[in-house]
Order: structure tokens, then C-alpha cells, then sequence
């Protein structure tokens, strides 16, 4: 297992960048987890996640 | 750490990638990788920081230490939101930033240029540490 990680203020296209990535290991027939540590809603779609078998764990105020 | 270690084993992962807080400097996550490196295996990197194009005059201004404290000890960083500052700008803020470190390039997730750029920058961190 490799960990990476994207980080950046908020707005700043983070979340944009890690599906990309998902999406680009995905389709290697990689698996793919993430770790989202922010406040709010969230902002992976379950559908997103289900379509690419990515694992999401979110942390929040970690 | 302990996350880290759940989501290996329930998962079994090739990529494991972390969306940190803002307010989490490159730092503190840096170490708390290795930690984890304790009581489970795993390489780590590339670290990635995106410093927002359009939004720079201000973060850079009012936010400088966190901005620093992400940039610093990043493997990656790139002028994210690119295609949304103009030429002029987007120079500017590649100078002030490759004063410290000549390797941060504008990323536009809509360039396909761009993205290839930074999935090459991947794969080659990727290839150098296995």
C-alpha cells in the first residue's frame, strides 16, 4: 500500500484531484481507500464510490 | 495511525489517500505516517500540496504560515484552479513560490496536459521509492 495525500486550503480543488486519481488508479484495476479529514457534508457520492470500489473513512474534527 | 492500520487490513488497499484538514501542515502529517510505519507496512508519498491560483493574493497574505506549513515538506505542489488566472498572474506566482522551490508548476484538473504532468510526477516518485 502506497499513502499519498492532497492537501490545500479549502476550495482549492483537492477534492477534485483525488477523484482524478481514484478514477486513473481505478481503472488500473487498483483498489483505492481514502481518508477525509473535513468538516461538512460529504462530499464523496456513495454511487461515486460504489462505482470505482473506493473505501471511504471520514474523520471529523480529527 | 490506528485508521491507517483498519483501513489496510479491512481494505487491503494499493492506494490509500488522504484529504487532511486545512489546517494540517505537510509536517504533522509527514509524522504521522511514519509512526504508522511502527505496527504496519506501507510507503509514503508523494505528499501533494495545492496552492490555490485564484484565491493567492489573499491566502498568501492572511494564511502565509499555513500556506508555508504545506508547502514545506511536500514532494508536489502545484498552482491549483490555474486555468482561472491569467498569464500575467499565474507568472507572478510561480516566481514568488520557485524562490524557494523551482519545481511548482500550474495544475488545471480541465488541462489534460496538466494532469498528465501530475500523474508523471507521481509515477516517478512512485518509481524512485518502492
Amino acid at each position: 500500500m502506497r499513502l499519498v495525500s492532497v492537501s490545500g486550503l479549502s476550495g482549492s480543488g483537492k477534492t477534485t484531484l483525488i477523484k482524478a486519481m481514484a478514477e486513473r488508479f481505478a481503472g488500473r484495476g487498483q483498489r483505492v481507500a481514502v481518508i477525509v479529514n473535513e468538516e461538512g457534508p460529504e462530499i464523496y457520492e456513495s454511487r461515486w464510490c460504489d462505482a470505482r470500489l473506493v473505501a471511504i473513512e471520514y474523520i471529523r474534527g480529527g | 495511525m490506528d485508521l491507517i492500520k483498519r483501513i489496510k487490513r479491512a481494505h487491503h488497499p494499493d492506494w490509500l489517500i488522504i484529504e487532511p484538514s486545512e489546517m494540517v501542515v505537510t509536517k504533522e502529517l509527514r509524522d504521522v505516517a511514519a509512526m504508522g510505519l511502527r505496527d504496519t507496512r506501507y510507503a509514503v508519498g508523494p505528499l501533494i500540496a495545492l496552492v490555490d491560483g485564484p484565491d493567492f493574493d489573499f491566502i498568501w497574505e492572511e494564511r502565509h504560515h499555513l500556506v508555508q506549513g504545506k508547502i514545506d515538506d511536500a514532494d508536489i505542489v502545484a498552482v491549483s484552479r490555474s486555468d482561472l488566472v491569467d498569464g500575467n498572474k499565474l507568472g507572478a506566482i510561480l516566481g514568488t513560490l520557485n524562490h524557494r522551490d523551482t519545481s511548482v508548476f500550474p495544475f488545471s484538473i480541465q488541462s489534460k496536459r496538466d494532469a498528465e504532468m501530475m500523474f508523471n510526477r507521481i509515477k516517478r516518485f512512485e518509481e524512485e521509492i518502492k
